[in-house]
Formats: structure tokens, C-alpha cells, sequence
């Protein structure tokens, strides 16, 4: 293990975890009395600015645990902090709220509205978020220059490649500026090389803007080039590889803590 | 949808017509006058018998006392009785005229004016003259550009032949509407001819002048000043008090133009209203068919709704967005609905003439009524879009 070089001084307050799990447990009702327990207890912090990726094999509970991350499901039990929020303490209705402005989904089949071009797609967070229209215009413009796709403004969906959809959706993921980006498998319909220029950007946009990102793949591969990997089997965390490439100086920077912690799940303290 | 363009264009074909059909009937009665009362027999109800004798009528006499008495209260009398039909030979071709038989006041209130000659005169009756007043018409298909006055009209009834001086000419003023009517027929012959009622009656009764002078009607115009219904009233109450007190089984009755008037005004609001429950009958079930639309777009797109979710659309704005798709809908099927009932209801007006302006009071109403079928029939399919579970929604295939 490298040596710690800059360890923070004593007293400096450690930084919170953009995604704080403790103890996650999803269970289905699926008729009394059988229960379908699909996450047992599963503990995950994830920092700001960290690119992690999940892996597994379907029907490991990855999905699950993407949707309890989005909030757009509740866990049975368990604690969830998003971004300092306790979520078990959220109203239904407001939940909408927090997945329009903590979180940007990319999915793997792009998702994007058809019948609007691509401008729009990319507004439609934005005008959820009830942002007025000429501030929506303008930043929506600026993320499809910032995902190279601003010719393509007036485009509708079918009318664009795999590649092409698949930015437009990060640019909609972007538009709120989430504390987090979900992505699920979102090279999983592209072909090698368009699938390379998507995971081009989700490293620029965590390098240059510091986003965290949680990607959900098969692809060992890519997975590879993440900061760190999480095998999921039967809804446990079964390992955490940390990147070799990272270096403890990395990981310090971003959890503000001995990485040694990490590999017992992420404690809060 | 079709169902909404139906509901709608029926209703506002309806009031357009409706407008129609009320100025015209309001046209002809302005032409008419609405002081209009007639006296006519009636039999009492607990009367034995239900047919009239010849006692029973109405003479020239009754009516003269009447005038006496209502003078200054009536402005004219009108005896009139119709003879039947007789055929004129033009051109080796049999038409036929309607007789009528007339009075000198029978102008007045009569929807004809008189454009060349004389009507008929008190002279014209006392002497049962055989003069006639023919129509523009008439004139022109049996003299041309003559002048027809002093011409002698030929004419043919119950086998018999008559020759009348043609001493006027008239031009119906219909309203447009029954001129329209008429002109459907294809008819350039205006039937009726003119005479006078003493004449008439002579000829019914194949010479016999003790019948002359009877009436089984008459009818009068009022003073503009009084009522009408009272002024009626008045009338019937001096012939029942006066000539028919001792008859056990007759008395007169009236009938103002303002009755008609009122039971016309019924008979439309009553077609009116039949069409109506039929045009609601139709929005209803295009809203149900709206409803229907509505439920298999909000299925066909579930996944959209997922994903609108996952992006931080609320419950409320869903539903919001559904409810105004269906008003979207329906206010398209309004507006055409909106569009076709116009253009009926003018082409209808157009082919009779009169073209009444578009009521705004019922297109106010048809665009509010169809975006309230589209609130009212989205809201199910647009909740039901609400509610949907993001997580299910994104996993739709």
C-alpha cells in the first residue's frame, strides 16, 4: 500500500458522503407470507467527486439498489443520506423533487422523449425544476456544446445515432446539475467505439467537473477504469476493488479519510 | 373525436337554424302585423253535436254590428273563403288556380301587396262583380309585358267557366322563407287568385244568394295601442254574449298571431331540444371515445411517463399534461365540430334565403363545453397516468 502523504491535519472534519447507506434492506411482498428479500443489508458511502461502478450478474440486486439510490424506490429498512438528506424522512411527493435536482439518470436505452428534439429533452428537467424558459434555453444549449451535440439542437431522437442519443441524455442527466449521475448500463446498446466516446465523457465530466457517478455495467472492462468497483451476488456487496491506477493521495482527497476504512463498507464516521 | 366534431356541429347547426327559423317566423309576423285576431266557430265542449249548421255562422250582418261597436278599436275587417281550384288553359297546358274570395280588408294582414290596379272594393262585393286580382306571375306567364288590367282571365271550376276581369295585380310578400319554400317546388305560378268573397260564395253555392254572406271565420286587425289577447277577448265576449248565448252547442273562439307565434316558438324549442339531447347523446359518447384514446396513449407511452418521473416529474404535472392533451383533442373536435355546424347551418340558410348570424353565445359554449368533455374524460386516463410507479414504468416494454 503507497504511503498516505497528505494526511489531513487532526481536527479537520471529514467529508460527508454524497451517497450514504447503512444497513439497506429491500424486501418484496409477493403474497403473504412469502417475502422476496432482494438487498440484505447493504452499507455503501460513495464521496464526492468519486466515479464508482457496480457489477453483477443480473438478479444480483443491482437494480434494485440503483433504484433505491434514485429515489425512486423507498428501502424496507435501513438508513439512506442523500447528500445529507434522510430520505426515509421525505414525503412520496417530494421525492419527485429530489430526484429532479440531486440526481441525473442516464439509461441504456437513452430514454428520451421522442417527440421532442433534442433542446427539449434536454429542457425537461429543467422546466420540471421550474426553471423559467430563457435561463432553460440558454443552459441547455450550453450542455449539448458541452456533450459536442450542439448542432444537432433541433433533432428529434430518431433522427440521431445510439452515440448520438446517449450524450443527449448525459446533457438531460447534467441539466439540474445532480449531485449524482446514475448511470445504468449506458453502454450496453452502443457499439465498442460509441460506447468508448460515452465513457470519454462521463471521465471529463467527473475530472473537470468533479460529478459523481455511479455506473451500473456488465463490462468488466469499463468497470476497470473506474475508481472503484463493487461486486454485487444474491443483494450483497460481495467486494470493493479500489483502482490500483488511483493513487491513496486520490482517495484521500476525495473521502478526507484512511482508505483502510473503506474496505468495511464505508462507515459514516 | 368524431364523436365531439358530431355533438358540436349538431348543436351549432341547431342555433344557427333555430336563428333562422325564429327571424323568419318574427319577420312574418312583423309582415303580418301581430294585431292579427281571428274570430272562428268552435263547438262547446259538452255540446251534443260536433259538426256546425248553417245558423250557425258567422254573418255579414254579426260582422258589421261587430264594426260598429269596435270602432276605433279595429282598424279592418277581413271575410275571406276559400272556393276550391280551378284549372286556367295556357299555352294548350291546364294549370290550376286556388280561389279565394275576399273582402277589402283582406289585404291587410294578408301576406300580398298589391303592385298594379285595385284590390276588391265594397261595390265589387255588393254587385258580386267578376273581377279578379292575379299574381305578378300570373300575369306575366298569360300576358307577357301587357298590361293585364282589363284583360279577361278565363278560368275553369267545377266544370263550369268563368271569365274575370283582372282589375289588380299582387306580389306575394312572404317571408323569405316561404318564398324559398315555394321556389323549392320549382313553381313560377303563384296559385291564387283574388275575388271577391261575395262572388266566391255565389259560385260555391251555384247562385243561391240566401247562403251568400255566411262565415265560419273572419278575421280583424287590431289598434296598435291595446292589447291584443284583451282586444280578442273583448271580440269573443260580444259575439257570445250577443249571437251565440242562446245556441247550445257553438260559440266563437280567437286566434291571435301572437298564439301562433308562441306555439311556433314551442314547436322549435321542442326540435330544438330533441336535437340537443341527441347532439348530447353524441358528446358523450365521443367522450367516452376521447377517454378511450386517452387510455391507449397513456399505455402506449408508460415508459415516457417513467421517465418523466425519474427526471423529477411531480404526480400533479403528469396528470396536468395528459388533462391537457384530452382538452387539446376535444377542443380540435370542438372547433371543427364548430367550423361544419357554421357552414351547415349557412348552406342550410343560403338554399332558403335568410342568413341569420353565427350565435357567439353558443360558440362561448361549445369550445367551454368541449374542453370540459376533454377535463372530464381525460381526468380518469391522466390519474391513471399519475399513479403509475416510475420503476414499472421504466422496465415497460
Amino acid at each position: 500500500m503507497d504511503e498516505i502523504k497528505n494526511k489531513p491535519a487532526a481536527g479537520q472534519p471529514i467529508r460527508r458522503p454524497v451517497i450514504d447507506m447503512r444497513g439497506i434492506f429491500k424486501a418484496f411482498y409477493i403474497g403473504t407470507p412469502n417475502q422476496l428479500e432482494i438487498l440484505h443489508g447493504i452499507s455503501l458511502a460513495v464521496f464526492e467527486g468519486e466515479f464508482i461502478s457496480v457489477v453483477g450478474a443480473s438478479g444480483s440486486g443491482k437494480s434494485t439498489l440503483m433504484n433505491i439510490i434514485g429515489v425512486l424506490d423507498r428501502p424496507s429498512a435501513g438508513e439512506y443520506y442523500l447528500d445529507g438528506v434522510d430520505i426515509s424522512k421525505i414525503a412520496d411527493k417530494e421525492l419527485s423533487g429530489i430526484r429532479n435536482k440531486k440526481i441525473g439518470f442516464v439509461f441504456q436505452n437513452f430514454n428520451l422523449i421522442s417527440r421532442t428534439n433534442a433542446l427539449k429533452n434536454v429542457e425537461l428537467p429543467m422546466l420540471y425544476g421550474g426553471m423559467p424558459k430563457k435561463q432553460r434555453d440558454e443552459r441547455a444549449k450550453q450542455l449539448l456544446k458541452m456533450v459536442e451535440m450542439e448542432d444537432r439542437t433541433n433533432h428529434l431522437p430518431n433522427e440521431l445515432s445510439g452515440g448520438q442519443k446517449q450524450r443527449i441524455a448525459i446533457a438531460r442527466a447534467m441539466a439540474n446539475d445532480p449531485s449524482i449521475i446514475l448511470a445504468d448500463e449506458p453502454t450496453g446498446a452502443l457499439d465498442s467505439y460509441t460506447g468508448r466516446l460515452v465513457m470519454d465523457i462521463f471521465h471529463k465530466l467527473n475530472k473537470e467537473q468533479g460529478k459523481t457517478i455511479v455506473l451500473i455495467t456488465h463490462n468488466n472492462e469499463l468497470a476497470e477504469e473506474t475508481d472503484r468497483i463493487l461486486t454485487m451476488k444474491d443483494g450483497n456487496i460481495i467486494s470493493q476493488k479500489i483502482n490500483p491506477k488511483r493513487t491513496m493521495d486520490d482517495i484521500y482527497r476525495m473521502t478526507g479519510r484512511d482508505p483502510a476504512d473503506m474496505k468495511k463498507g464505508g462507515e459514516g464516521k | 373525436m368524431l364523436g365531439i366534431i358530431i355533438g358540436i356541429s349538431s348543436v351549432i347547426t341547431i342555433t344557427t337554424l333555430g336563428g333562422i327559423m325564429e327571424k323568419s317566423v318574427t319577420d312574418t309576423y312583423d309582415a303580418l302585423g301581430t294585431t292579427l285576431v281571428q274570430i272562428g266557430l268552435h263547438t262547446k265542449p259538452d255540446a251534443d253535436r260536433d259538426y256546425f249548421e248553417f245558423s250557425d255562422f258567422i254573418s255579414s250582418e254579426m260582422i258589421e254590428e261587430f264594426e260598429k261597436k269596435f270602432e276605433g278599436r279595429v282598424t279592418s275587417v277581413s271575410m275571406s273563403d276559400s272556393v276550391g281550384s280551378g284549372t286556367v288553359r295556357v299555352n294548350r297546358e291546364n294549370l290550376s288556380v286556388d280561389i279565394a274570395g275576399v273582402s277589402p280588408g283582406s289585404i291587410n294582414g294578408s301576406m300580398t301587396e298589391l303592385v298594379k290596379g285595385r284590390y276588391v272594393t265594397e261595390k265589387d262585393m255588393k254587385a258580386y262583380r267578376q273581377v279578379c286580382i292575379i299574381s305578378e306571375k300570373q300575369a306575366a306567364k298569360l300576358y307577357g309585358d301587357e298590361n293585364p288590367i282589363g284583360k279577361i282571365f278565363t278560368f275553369t271550376y267545377n266544370n263550369l267557366s268563368y271569365d274575370f276581369t283582372v282589375v289588380g295585380v299582387y306580389k306575394s310578400s312572404m317571408s323569405k322563407l316561404m318564398s324559398a319554400m315555394v321556389d323549392m317546388t320549382g313553381q313560377d305560378w303563384d296559385t291564387t287568385i283574388y275575388i271577391p268573397v261575395t262572388t266566391a260564395q255565389l259560385m260555391m253555392y251555384y247562385g243561391d244568394m240566401t247562403s251568400v254572406g255566411y262565415f265560419y271565420y273572419f278575421t280583424f286587425m287590431g289598434n296598435a295601442d291595446e292589447s291584443v289577447s284583451e282586444l280578442a277577448a273583448d271580440a269573443v265576449e260580444f259575439f257570445n254574449t250577443r249571437y251565440y248565448r242562446d245556441n247550445d252547442a257553438v260559440e266563437v273562439m280567437s286566434y291571435t298571431a301572437e298564439q301562433e307565434l308562441s306555439m311556433f316558438s314551442n314547436m322549435i324549442g321542442i326540435v330544438s331540444m330533441v336535437i340537443t339531447i341527441i347532439a348530447g347523446i353524441s358528446l358523450l359518447v365521443g367522450g367516452i371515445g376521447v377517454m378511450n384514446i386517452m387510455l391507449v396513449s397513456v399505455t402506449e407511452r408508460t415508459r415516457e411517463i417513467g421517465v418523466r418521473k425519474a427526471l423529477g416529474a411531480t404526480n400533479g404535472s403528469i396528470r396536468m399534461q395528459f388533462i391537457t392533451e384530452s382538452m387539446i383533442i376535444c377542443l380540435i373536435g370542438g372547433i371543427i365540430g364548430i367550423l361544419l355546424g357554421l357552414l351547415l347551418g349557412n348552406i342550410v340558410g343560403m338554399v332558403i334565403g335568410i342568413t341569420a348570424p353565427a350565435s357567439v353565445g353558443a360558440i362561448v359554449i361549445a369550445v367551454t363545453f368541449s374542453m370540459a368533455i376533454g377535463v372530464f374524460f381525460g381526468y380518469y386516463p391522466a390519474n391513471k397516468a399519475a399513479k403509475y410507479d416510475p420503476i414499472e414504468a421504466l422496465r415497460y416494454e
